[in-house]
């Protein structure tokens, strides 16, 4: 925190009245560990749980620089892999089957796209052939912040090409991301837009997290995670993301179904 | 199938969306933070469209711009639409896709263009250069109406922009704009005279440099309307709007009046033009094809000389030259090239707009005073888009039921009544909301008052002008009609449009009604007496509708004038009775009607004869009262709000420039006389100062007209009655009560919320269709309701709820808006923790309930700790005593703990079964896993999966079965369900026993060989719920 007061007094005056997008995304990754920082981290280990309304569920999600990604839950002594990402294929546990089913290609394809975009996809943003640009100064939630919107490389949505745009809410008084939202591109929330708020910013090794997010749809339900522990550059392998081969289940005796598949 | 639905659905919902990495003054919109409102909707009935645009290449892409609803767009051919204007005015005159990158660039055209006495205005032209996400205001504030725009295809920074401008007064700001440079400058490149407008504004798509305008000459005041004039006309530019040309050759000599114009996009020298002429044998359907220099008359059904203000739209099939749609009562289609005319197919009356999809001219959308309809058949049979919800009511009412109803009339769809809370959730198709069955219908036509009496089974609903004013019956399903009618002696009753009526706060079967007088009744509109003299200005020269339209003569009675238009009695005292006609009086009287003044003239800086549209009789004060002026109909905008003491003696003004448009409306809060809330024509704004300062709130609140709020005086619910977005209510507005100055200066304040009750949900509902809008239920869980000066970013938060006991019961999430936050909690304890095995016991995911109590909150802030306290009750209406409550948790937590340990006992055989196996190999040791897997066979599932190829249910999930039946119920457990206890829990004493047995084997082994496991103890085994 003291770190973070020292460098606003350095950064914000930088800005006057008119900041580049630039200076924002800058002072974004500057006020929250430097960008130098940023660079050297190799992944996150993130644990914590999910909290809708008091009811709980602990997760863990590991997300690293390669594009590499998991996301573990925990329920009734199970763990369950979520959105697991090896580099090539993505795939989660079926609630019904609890076995690993693959995710559809475009899926896929898509979240392959992100595998540059670690810690995320405003870091070095220009490398990227990205683009962002000022929106201008628009309150969130009451509180004054720079709109920013950031476009990535187009995503394939039921075969078609679709821009993939993003909007981040940056503080204008501390540099952090207050929240960002995107279009929902496929399923019953399609046209929507989905929101994560971001709060709770804590220090973990000299970084910057948000260990509060909420995320949900704009004005719709929504639900937070609350993150109780960051470990930098974790030590995983690649088994930890490798989809499992289906183990034949020993056949059961014939049973007749109570529960009816109508 | 069933019971698997919610837990697995809150599984799922972790999974639908990617994991991604100053001070509080008056001023500020900051104060209202996160309070919500929801938008109830309905659909059903949906509202009136405006324009209706397609991409001109992308087939499932559907943009509907509403007269008073917004911008709403489908990405799937018109199935489903989502809203995305919802930031700036609601009323739209047109909306336009950019031809060269569609995907990114649209134009909105606001301001409603089908002129009738309702529209409002709009704020200009805006542009999105992202899809629209965003949008930017381009100009032309002034414009009132837009019709159209225009693009280049071949040079999308020329843009033209019809706009058809002010309706109620003259104005230079119309006629046809230009733009080269994307919108940031404007030319007016044709303009006619300030009474003169744009009608209609098409380019030809082959040739961009020619276009034709169609000047309409029209004036509505608030008791007349006129279309027509010698400056009305039809022109054509070939210099991209250097130069125009009148193109009149076969057109009739003498005035004309509104002109709806298409071009044939296959075939661009034909054109079609709907006149409105002087003869009546001259109207109707003009074609062209030599691009307008010659014009034949083909037609002049009722279809196509049907009133012209209001449906002079006319479509050419993109592929067909000779296939053409026009706007109209029914709207009709022709297939000869105008010669004849069929009606579309059946839907609700009243065509604005038609569009033909590019790729299938058969697929085509039609937009009606009642929606948006689709098409498959080329028109001949259509189906209403049941989810969007642009209803537009004139006027909200409610009854004190629980949940209450909302009651209201709309702009031709009649009246209705529905439930504001509606049960369901526990089945897809069934989710928990107001579904579109839930309405009834109480009306036909304009509705507009419509009031439920407080006792008896009785609705009061008024349809346009009073032609009736109906006394329902909902138990005996019978209508009277109960409007006051001219007895001998009676002058003509003027009613108006939206005729004033009102009930009465001392006497529930007190009915008031305004014509030019006030009529009482005391015997629910049985009989009635005048209590007034004529309470108007009685200008007989504003008293001639026979002869208002114009060329086309129209007289709906939607201009009769001289009216009383709002009446209040004092809630305070019935003698007290209050009076504003639409003429610009307000009346009051302090003896029951005897004695009347009229006290506006002590009203400073009101213009004469501005339309009185709403008195608000204080619940404070006897001789207060607030009264709201709408100078819309002259051409003003101004809020008017004014506020007297003294029974109308004198005046203040309380309305300043923070509402950029005029008033309807407005409701002071029964508790804090300094809070009040303005229903304005760009949506709700609040002052907690008795009106020094207004703020806009923003939250689910459009810049909507808002013609009606009211307040609940069980819920504090405020209650808007939108024109355009149906109904929304902003519930529970108590926090804004306790809004101080000194509240605003604390870094955190927690507000007093009313005690939450435990109410019985069966999760039971009716049932809606995948697509229908189903409107939000209220929050009724426990709510956590405070004020933070600043937004929280950086440092820990943490929400804890105890109970009187001390023990943590919840652990929540802290809001961290800036202003008012609201967490709730859903007053549910952690489920208990489960005995592992292969798959889920569902039922295990269910949480008992925390019993009523007080509980202390405690949010922590970085260092700062912060308490208050919350309480939960019981419902007063529950047939169950308190000894049945105790039963039920009692059980219910005896359930819970034999739940956990049964986990623990599971556990400590997968540990003890797990050491082992680390052990030689031997025959005791294999034999004792094997008598320890055995027995955990007999505790929980160990195969199968969590659908149909679930293996038959063992202890734990038998426990859950019944754990999760008693813990949902409200009644005390049953006879069965307590004989099924001792049931389970035999069986469970009896595999404890048989692990006892098991443990001492297994212990001696482990022991012996130095390999004891180290098992958690039982205490911190739980307190980890999963």
């Amino acid at each position: 925190m003291k770190r973070i007061l020292f460098l606003l007094v350095l950064v914000v005056p930088v800005f006057g009245q008119e900041p580049s997008v630039d200076d924002i995304v800058n002072t974004y990754f500057e006020n929250t560990g430097g960008v130098a920082a940023w660079s050297k981290l190799n992944g996150i280990k993130m644990t914590g749980e999910f909290n809708q309304g008091g009811m709980k569920l602990p997760f863990e999600v590991v997300q690293m620089k390669d594009g590499k990604t998991y996301t573990k839950l925990s329920a009734q002594g199970k763990e369950l892999r979520q959105n697991v990402f090896d580099g090539e294929t993505m795939w989660s546990t079926n609630f019904m089957t609890m076995k690993p089913e693959k995710a559809d290609a475009e899926a896929t394809a898509n979240q392959k796209l992100d595998s540059n975009d670690f810690p995320e996809a405003l870091f070095d943003y220009k490398k990227k052939k990205y683009t962002a640009e000022l929106l201008g100064k628009e309150d969130f939630e009451g509180t004054q912040c720079y709109k920013v919107k950031l476009v990535q490389e187009p995503i394939t949505v039921d075969g078609a090409q679709v821009e993939n745009i993003s909007i981040s809410y940056f503080d204008v008084e501390t540099g952090v991301r207050l929240a960002q939202e995107s279009e929902v591109h496929q399923g019953p929330a399609k046209g929507q837009t989905q929101q994560v708020k971001f709060s709770d910013f804590q220090e973990v090794d000299g970084l910057y997290f948000p260990f509060s997010l909420t995320q949900g749809l704009k004005g719709g339900p929504s639900g937070t995670i609350t993150i109780t522990k960051i470990e930098l550059n974790p030590d995983v392998t690649s088994a930890d993301f490798a989809m499992p081969a289906v183990e034949p289940e020993p056949a059961p005796a014939a049973q007749e179904s109570q529960q009816g598949g109508n | 199938m069933s019971t698997f639905a919610r837990p697995l659905w809150m599984l799922l919902f972790l999974f639908a969306l990617p994991v991604l990495g100053g001070d509080g003054d008056l001023e500020s919109e900051a104060l209202f933070g996160a309070l919500r409102a929801r938008q109830i909707g309905p659909a059903l009935m949906s509202g009136r469209i405006n324009d209706l645009e397609l991409h001109p290449t992308d087939a499932r892409v559907v943009y509907v711009g509403a007269a008073g609803g917004g911008v709403w767009r489908s990405r799937d051919g018109g199935a489903s639409f989502r809203p995305i204007f919802d930031k700036h005015v609601q009323s739209i005159g047109t909306v336009a896709v950019d031809p060269v990158n569609p995907d990114q660039i649209l134009w909105v055209g606001t301001g409603e263009t089908w002129t009738r006495n309702s529209v409002t205005t709009g704020d200009g032209i805006f542009k999105s250069t992202d899809g629209g996400s965003t949008w930017k205001l381009m100009g032309l504030e002034k414009s009132e109406r837009i019709g159209s725009i225009e693009i280049n295809p071949q040079n999308n920074n020329e843009v033209f922009v019809g706009v058809l401008g002010a309706l109620w007064s003259d104005s230079p700001d119309r006629g046809v704009y230009k733009t080269n440079d994307g919108g940031a400058t404007w030319t007016q490149v044709l303009y006619q005279a300030p009474d003169t407008g744009c009608a209609d504004l098409v380019m030809d798509p082959n040739n961009p440099q020619v276009l034709y305008a169609s000047m309409w000459q029209f004036r509505r005041t608030a008791w007349s309307f006129s279309s027509g004039g010698a400056k009305s006309g039809l022109y054509k530019t070939t210099d991209a709007g250097k130069t125009w040309q009148k193109i009149h050759n076969g057109f009739p000599s003498g005035k004309l009046g509104r002109i709806g114009l298409a071009i044939a996009p296959s075939q661009t020298q034909t054109l079609y033009a709907v006149l409105e002429t002087e003869k009546e044998q001259d109207r109707g359907l003009y074609r062209s094809d030599d691009g307008g220099a010659n014009w034949q008359h083909l037609n002049g059904d009722f279809g196509l000389v049907v009133r012209p203000f209001y449906f002079s739209r006319l479509v050419v099939d993109p592929k067909n030259p000779d296939i053409i749609a026009k706007g109209g009562l029914n709207g009709s289609i022709s297939r000869d090239g105008g010669k004849s005319f069929r009606n579309l197919g059946e839907m609700h009356s009243d065509i604005h707009d038609i569009v033909f999809s590019n790729d299938n001219s058969d697929r085509l959308y039609v937009a009606t005073d009642g929606g948006l309809y689709r098409s498959w058949d080329g028109g001949n049979s259509l189906e209403i888009v049941e989810n969007l919800p642009l209803s537009q009511f004139y006027h909200v009412s409610f009854d004190l039921a629980e949940p209450y109803n909302v009651y209201g009339g709309l702009q031709d769809n009649g009246s209705w009544y529905g439930p504001t809370a509606s049960p369901g959730g526990k089945f897809p198709n069934s989710p928990p909301g107001i579904k579109a069955r839930d309405w009834q219908r109480i009306g036909v036509g304009d509705g507009f008052r419509v009031y439920p009496h407080l006792t008896k089974p009785l609705i009061y609903s008024e349809m346009q002008g009073a032609e009736n004013v109906w006394r329902f019956n909902k138990e005996r399903d019978e209508l009277k009609t109960i409007q006051p009618l001219p007895e001998p002696g009676d002058p003509k009753l003027r009613f108006n449009w939206n005729a004033a009526m009102a009930m009465s706060p001392h006497k529930v079967d007190r009915i008031y009604i305004g014509s030019q007088f006030l009529h009482r009744s005391d015997d629910t509109g049985d009989t009635w007496v005048k209590l007034s003299p004529d309470l108007t200005r009685n200008d007989k020269n504003k008293q001639n509708q026979s002869d208002s339209g114009g060329l086309s003569k129209d007289n709906s009675g939607a201009e009769t004038y001289g009216t009383i238009f709002t009446i209040a009695e004092s809630p305070l005292d019935e003698s007290v009775i209050w009076v504003g006609t639409d003429d610009g009086n307000v009346q009051v009287t302090r003896d029951g009607g005897k004695k009347w003044t009229n006290v506006v003239a002590n009203i400073a800086g009101l213009p004469s004869e501005t339309w009185c549209y709403h008195i608000e009789a204080s619940a404070h004060e006897k001789g207060r009262a607030y009264a709201v002026f709408d100078g819309h109909s002259r051409g003003d905008f101004a809020p008017y709000i004014f506020r007297t003491d003294d029974f109308g003696a004198s005046w203040r003004a309380i309305a300043n420039q923070s509402i950029p448009n005029f008033v309807r409306c407005l409701q002071e809060d029964t508790v804090n006389p300094d809070l009040l809330f303005a229903g304005t024509e760009r949506g709700l704004f609040i002052t907690i100062d008795g009106g020094l300062n207004w703020n806009a709130f923003t939250n689910n609140v459009p810049p909507v007209a808002i013609h009606a709020v009211e307040l609940h005086p069980k819920t504090h619910d405020l209650i808007m009655a939108t024109h355009g977005r149906g109904i929304i209510i902003l519930d529970d507005i108590s926090p804004l009560r306790q809004m101080t100055p000194e509240v605003l200066a604390e870094e955190v304040h927690f507000f007093k919320t009313s005690p939450a009750v435990i109410r019985s949900e069966s999760g039971f509902g009716g049932y809606s269709t995948e697509l229908e809008f189903v409107g939000p239920n209220p929050d009724r869980h426990v709510r956590i309701v405070y004020y933070l000066k600043k937004r929280h970013v950086f440092g820990k938060t943490e929400l804890k709820i105890f109970n009187e006991q001390g023990d943590l019961v919840a652990e929540l999430t802290a809001g961290k808006a800036k202003g008012i936050n609201v967490v709730t909690w859903q007053g549910l304890l952690q489920p208990p923790k489960i005995a592992k095995g292969k798959t889920f016991a569902i039922s295990g995911f269910e949480a008992p309930r925390a019993p009523a109590g007080t509980y202390r909150v405690e949010f922590t802030k970085g260092k700062d700790v912060f308490e208050s306290t919350i309480e939960i009750v019981n419902d007063p209406n529950s047939p169950y005593s308190d000894a049945d409550r105790q039963a039920l948790q009692k059980t219910t937590m005896e359930l819970y703990r034999m739940t956990e340990d049964l986990a623990y006992l599971v556990y400590q055989i997968d540990s003890y079964s797990e050491a082992l196996s680390g052990l030689e190999a031997t025959k005791k040791t294999q034999k004792l896993r094997q008598e320890l897997e055995q027995l955990k066979g007999t505790l929980v599932i160990t195969t199968g999966d969590n659908y149909v190829g679930a293996a038959d249910p063992q202890l734990r999930e038998d426990l859950a079965d019944l754990f999760g039946k008693v813990v949902q119920g409200f009644a005390p457990p049953s006879v069965p369900e307590l004989a099924n206890q001792n049931e389970v829990e035999g069986r469970f004493q009896a595999a404890q026993k048989s692990f006892s047995t098991l443990q001492k084997q297994a212990i001696a082994l482990l022991e012996k060989a130095g390999k004891m496991p180290e098992l958690q103890p039982y205490d911190l085994f739980v307190k980890t719920k999963n």
